[in-house]
């Protein structure tokens, strides 16, 4: 049987167990006609087929029928609320617009009077988002002024037709419903459907819509008959949505004046920048198990985050759409299209108009809760994001070393080999991963008794190597009496429940399974309750997990996941659908939390995520494929979850389908090495690819690339506690530390690692060579491997071998190392540190130095960490307690500091504890490298170090 | 100050006996004499002359690591493991206070949190036990080789012995079938004579054609019958009768002609039989011979495998593997495939006698066709 089909009958269809459902059969069959190589689009939803984007996406720029009562207007110290109506139905809707804390407005919109509560998106804020106060600046009868209160900024909301906008000084920043798309599905009976009857009901379909609708669909000579069912009962495939509560999206748009590039809105399979959609699939955010995803399109994919930022040389802003239901993002602009010669003509003939980006956002159902987030810095707009969302977790340190996961290590012999494969070639590993054959029979919490007879001892043989593992727990459920965890889900009626009432129940890898409803926070606390050590058998204190499939996927389902009409307590599963995955990390990680009585950091990977998921853990980019684009695509995907607060990000070495080259695994190994989550995985059905199969020449490659890894794991632990504390993203686009050079805006085959590591991985076959754009007029960059200082703000071309990975360091910037590299991060616990400190054009530096336990909460509870910022000032370099309270000791030492850019001294010395010492140095003059040697002073303690 | 004196001078007398086990910590006997005490240290590959006090001072400065014996200082460092009482061996120099035992003396781990005991003793017991142990299995495995290579010489002579006579049945077969040629022949030309002697005019080419050994005419003279019987009184009495017999006379079945008929039919059908006992007899010889072609081993140790087939379940699979000669697999519904035909020994160059390869087995479906690996 070709590769292909076998991946199909593995994955998608998965099995032929389904046999025994003829109804699945036949499921199985039309996958397998349509089998082709890439994704088979026909199962997942065009926006045409998902009858809310239709009927929403019919409704074209205009006049808007809305209009606010101005003299329903409430006030209070933070919160200003208005209704509006709906001149065509005259449905009410209620207005609140909140000023937050740190620059944020928040534009929430409901229905006044709706005919039952609508859904609000709990759970994902941090809180209530501290307010601050509003006040009216003027009011008349076209509307009126508030005061935003930072830099002349202004919302002005105008009455009729309704319209928000937000100005600094003379510049409008951002308008909502400039162009007339707020469009509010209202909450109503089902009434009979006879023909007619039915008709009107179309026509009252799109709240304030119909007017322009009418007009469109006359001059169009669209019948606006029999096009708009999907009110009241939806059908896609087989499958039917019956949809109770009838109509009830909600749309709007906004206009970004001087915008020509937004990002964000993750998880796509697309480009750094995002497209328009003009004529076009709008792109789409709904959580779904994708199998053999497309690259380069606005598919939706395992993951939703609803943020977009918009970017240009003077502000960068955000866009935070509080919905998790089924949500389509159009993208529109003035300039798109426009070649370079075009767009130098308007200038010429100054008839340019200004850019502007037109962004619509469409959802299923729930309300309008907009957060917007003025910046104007990059970093501004991950502070405020973080500010309402959270930070990334901080994972233990082990987190962010290398993962060895394949789909799967047989049994206990073959970890244990695989164990020691890592030692015979001197390969540095933390964490071994068992995907879902390591269980009985695919009940999550169990172990296969012939494959996997004796856990403990296999986790305590990894345990004594100071390595990890990682056993999968998927959210399925097997519907089997025999096993436990069925059996309490069941009797405690934890299950989500179908339309009728009863135990949803749909098919996933072990067959027949419900589907626990995470939404409630009972039974998310029963699940963490599985992870103790006495509930979960086999498991240990160096056993974590890994949520896969929480989409949730549904084999047979509609689109591989849950119906939408399931029932979750009081919702539709429409309402949170792409929730679910987060609920499952969120229930995972406490469970982890709990099972060391609070003290230990969880280390939970999930393939479906939402805005909130960076509190939970890591992500990665679900089942690519062992492709050339597949490993470029792993940059602009990584970035753009950095970039809306996800910095735990990773893409499977080697690529999931189907077997790499030797080539493409050794370019994906060194790639890997520098992106945040490290690990390597691959199919059931390819052939083993540990990373000595290929040769002493490339098991020497793979190993250079990982020990590099784990020389800067200091470096990365630091910028990861910076994420913790601050959001910011590990993993930046060039633009975000370069705002003014629009060279970086489009740039997504290079990155940064924190500010002071530009990394520009060799993703082309056969290259032999790469030109990376280093940016920063007037600044340098040094090769982190030759030392050779090259110039900001150019294109440098860069010849590369097999070995190379070319990485530089910003000059201006200080970066630990530890360069004894052993068998894992554990086992470096104590080694001693190198600085790097690559001096900038002015001769200065500085960086941090951060140190904990690498596994525990003490940082946080009991301030137990060291935190020092290091500077090169005036031939002096100095270590400084950046957070004297903190209490937290260690025998790490500095046993060598490298000065890059530096000049020959006569003399160093180092000054501690009020003495003086002389240290040796060497200085090599063709590359300007001074190195002192064994400087000795533990990382904790004060000094300076004076070049004379 | 006196005090002072006085520590500086404990230091100086201690130091020496300190220093001695740090410099040589990590370095082989063979080694150690480059490490001896001097003013200066010159890294091994020759790169570096250093201070003394900077071997094994946890800090790298030899490109190759040579400085560092003793510490986890140099990325490409090697620390000897003593393993008194069992096998000396080198380590990466990263694992050395890894909190790790690696050497089993516990030497690798002198300044870690980890408490190492000295297992070497006890490994190098074990592993002499082992070793007996091994011997004993090895003389066991000698002697059951001798058994094996006697009990194989049987095999083998047996075969031999069957091949001889195969091939001396052959031989009779091939006289046989001589005389039974030269008999046929001489049927078949009597016949002719005989048809001449009745009809002397053979023009009817086509009835000849037509049921050739066969009388192909009619109104033969009787005259002739008696020269038939004449001829043919010597070959015995039964066939003489028959020809005695005239219960058909007419001119197509004359019974001279018919009684020659059927004696060059039974001669071609004994000639057939023979033929054929020939043929299958010469196939059985090349087959044994290409078997016995076979290569069994410097001693033949693997010929007693030829008589034997062994047998192996998996799951709903039976296998049978019938050494040099195939390999199939039954499944529980009784439905065979022949995974492969013997092709020969497919060992590593130092033990080819490893592995065998029977290939050329039914083929996959749209694959290749099936073969077998067989390791020993």
């Amino acid at each position: 049987m070709n590769a292909r089909l076998q991946d199909l009958l593995a994955k998608t269809t998965s099995h032929f167990h389904l046999n025994e459902m003829g109804l699945l059969f036949g499921l199985c069959v039309s996958l397998l006609l349509g089998a082709a190589w890439a994704v088979d689009r026909g199962n997942f939803k065009t926006c045409n087929q998902s009858a809310f984007c239709k009927r929403q996406r019919a409704l074209k720029p205009g006049q808007s029928p809305y209009r606010a009562l101005l003299d329903t207007l409430e006030l209070s110290d933070s919160r200003l609320t208005l209704q509006l109506i709906n001149d065509n139905n005259k449905v009410h809707l209620l207005l609140e617009l909140y000023r937050l804390q740190g620059n944020i407005t928040r534009v929430k919109i409901n229905e006044l009077k709706p005919l039952k509560p609508r859904f609000e998106v709990p759970d994902v804020l941090m809180g209530d988002p501290p307010t601050e106060a509003l006040s009216v600046l003027s009011k008349d009868d076209n509307g009126l002024v508030l005061s935003l209160g930072v830099e002349n900024q202004r919302l002005i909301v105008s009455a009729r037709p309704f319209r928000l906008d937000i100005m600094e000084g003379p510049e409008v920043l951002l308008s909502l419903n400039s162009r007339g798309l707020l469009a509010f599905e209202h909450l109503r009976l089902r009434k009979d459907t006879q023909a007619d009857q039915e008709g009107a009901e179309v026509k009252e379909n799109i709240d304030g819509a119909e007017q322009q609708q009418d007009e469109e669909e006359k001059a169009e000579g669209v019948g606006n008959d029999k096009e708009e069912d999907g009110l009241w009962e939806e059908t896609f495939k087989t499958h039917t949505d019956s949809k109770p509560n009838g109509p009830t999206s909600v749309s709007l748009d906004f206009s970004l004046p001087g915008v020509e590039h937004v990002y964000g809105i993750p998880e796509h399979a697309d480009s750094l920048k995002l497209k328009t959609t003009d004529g076009g699939e709008p792109y789409r955010l709904y959580n779904l198990d994708v199998f053999q995803y497309e690259l380069y399109n606005p598919m939706a994919l395992y993951g939703a985050v609803p943020v977009m930022l918009a970017h240009n040389t003077q502000r960068t802003m955000g866009i935070f759409w509080l919905n998790a239901a089924e949500t389509w993002v159009d993208i529109s602009s003035n300039t798109a299209g426009k070649t370079v010669f075009g767009k130098m003509l308007d200038f010429v003939q100054g008839s340019s108009e200004t850019p502007q980006t037109d962004v619509r956002w469409i959802s299923e159902s729930g309300i309008i809760d907009v957060f917007i987030m003025l910046g104007p810095k990059p970093s501004d707009v991950f502070t405020q994001y973080a500010s309402l969302t959270g930070t990334q977790s901080f994972p233990p340190l082990s987190g962010l070393a290398y993962h060895q996961c394949r789909w799967n290590y047989n049994d206990q012999d073959d970890v244990k080999a695989v164990d020691q494969g890592f030692d015979q070639h001197d390969i540095p590993c933390d964490f071994i991963w068992l995907d879902i054959e390591h269980t009985d029979g695919k009940r999550y919490f169990t172990w296969d008794p012939h494959k996997f007879p004796q856990p403990k001892e296999m986790l305590q043989g990894i345990k004594d190597k100071r390595r990890k593992m990682v056993a999968i727990v998927d959210p399925h459920i097997k519907v089997d009496s025999a096993y436990k965890i069925h059996n309490e889900i069941r009797d405690r009626n934890f299950y989500v429940k179908n339309k009728d009432g009863g135990d949803y129940e749909g098919w996933c890898w072990p067959g027949n399974s419900g589907y626990p409803d995470f939404s409630n926070p009972e039974m998310r606390a029963w699940w963490a309750s599985m992870f103790a050590y006495d509930q979960y058998e086999g498991s240990m204190e160096n056993l974590y997990t890994w949520n896969d499939m929480n989409e949730p996927s549904v084999f047979n389902g509609p689109e591989v996941t849950m119906y939408k009409d399931a029932v979750h307590g009081n919702w539709e599963h429409r309402d949170l659908h792409n929730l679910y995955g987060l609920y499952v990390q969120m229930a995972t990680a406490e469970g982890q939390i709990q099972r060391s009585g609070g003290t230990e950091r969880p280390f939970v990977l999930t393939r479906a995520f939402f805005a909130g998921s960076q509190r939970y853990g890591a992500v990665w980019t679900g089942d690519n494929a062992a492709e050339w684009d597949h490993l470029k695509i792993s940059i602009p995907m990584c970035l753009s979850l950095g970039l809306v607060g996800i910095s735990l990000c990773g893409a499977d070495v080697g690529g999931f389908f189907k077997s790499p080259s030797t080539e493409l695994l050794v370019r994906w190994y060194q790639t890997g090495a520098y992106q945040p989550f490290f690990r390597a995985h691959a199919h059931l059905d390819t052939p083993r690819r540990e990373p000595w199969l290929f040769g002493p020449e490339n098991t020497a490659i793979i190993r250079e690339a990982v020990r590099q890894r784990y020389a800067l794991l200091p470096y990365w632990y630091q910028q990861f506690y910076q994420a913790h504390k601050t959001g910011q993203p590990v993993m930046r686009p060039l633009w975000v530390e370069y705002p003014k050079d629009t060279t970086t805006f489009t740039i997504d085959d290079e990155f940064l690692i924190g500010r002071d590591l530009l990394i520009h991985p060799v993703t082309e076959e056969g290259a032999r060579g790469v030109t990376a754009y280093l940016p920063g007029l007037g600044e340098v960059w040094y090769d982190v491997h030759t030392f050779q200082k090259h110039n900001g703000a150019q294109n440098l071309y860069i010849p590369v071998t097999m070995s190379s990975i070319p990485v530089f360091q910003r000059g201006g910037s200080i970066i630990p190392r530890k360069v004894r590299v052993r068998r894992s991060s554990e086992c470096m616990e104590n080694d001693p540190y190198t600085l790097f400190v690559a001096l900038s054009p002015q001769r200065v530096a500085e960086g941090e130095l951060y140190v904990d336990d690498g596994h525990t909460f003490n940082f946080q509870t009991k301030k137990e960490f060291i935190h020092r910022s290091l500077t090169f000032v005036n031939n002096m370099l100095t270590s400084r307690n950046l957070c004297p309270e903190s209490n937290f000791s260690t025998e790490s030492w500095i046993e060598k500091v490298l000065i890059l850019g530096a000049s020959k001294p006569s003399r160093v010395t180092l000054q501690m504890d009020g003495k003086e010492t002389s240290l040796e140095f060497e200085f090599d003059a063709s590359m300007s490298v001074l190195t002192l040697r064994k400087p000795g002073m533990n990382v904790g303690a004060d000094w300076t170090v004076v070049l004379q | 100050m006196e005090l002072h004196f006085q520590l500086v001078l404990a230091f100086l007398l201690l130091s020496p006996c300190f220093i001695q086990t740090r410099r040589i910590r990590g370095v082989s006997m063979s080694y150690r004499r480059l490490y001896r005490e001097r003013k200066s240290f010159l890294c091994m590959d020759g790169s570096r002359l250093i201070p003394f006090v900077q071997v094994n001072d946890d800090y790298c400065d030899c490109t190759d690591g040579s400085d560092e014996p003793g510490t986890a200082a140099c990325p490409n460092g090697r620390f000897y493991c003593m393993n008194l009482g069992f096998r000396p061996h080198y380590i990466p120099s990263s694992r050395v206070n890894d909190g790790i035992c690696d050497c089993c003396d516990g030497s690798d781990e002198f300044s870690s949190r980890m408490q190492c005991p000295d297992k070497c003793r006890m490994l190098g017991q074990k592993e002499r036990r082992e070793l007996e142990e091994t011997m004993k299995a090895v003389n066991k495995g000698l002697l059951l080789k001798k058994q094996l290579i006697e009990e194989g010489a049987l095999v083998w002579q047996e075969k031999q012995e069957q091949l001889k006579q195969l091939q001396k049945m052959a031989e009779d077969l091939k006289i046989k079938l001589e005389d039974h040629r030269r008999r046929k022949l001489k049927a078949e030309a009597e016949k002719e004579h005989l048809q001449k002697a009745v009809m002397p005019d053979p023009n009817s080419v086509e009835g000849q054609g037509e049921r050739p050994g066969q009388a192909p005419h009619g109104g033969r003279p009787r005259v002739d019958q008696g020269s038939v019987f004449h001829s043919r009184e010597k070959e015995g009495k039964a066939e003489i009768q028959e020809q005695h017999d005239p219960a058909n006379t007419s001119p197509h079945e004359n019974p001279v002609i018919r009684e020659a008929q059927s004696a060059v039919d039974s001669a071609v059908a004994e000639l057939q039989k023979v033929e054929e006992a020939h043929d299958s007899v010469q196939m059985e010889i090349s087959e044994l011979q290409e078997k016995l072609e076979n290569d069994y081993g410097p001693e033949r140790e693997f010929v007693f495998l030829l008589s034997r087939c062994v047998q192996m379940t998996v799951s709903e699979y039976m296998y049978t593997l019938c050494p040099f000669s195939q390999v199939t697999q039954k499944n529980s519904a009784g439905l065979e495939v022949m995974l492969g035909k013997w092709s020969g020994w497919l060992g590593p160059p130092d033990s080819p006698y490893r592995q065998m390869k029977y290939d050329e087995g039914e083929a996959c479906w749209q694959g290749p066709k099936r073969s077998t690996l067989s390791q020993g």
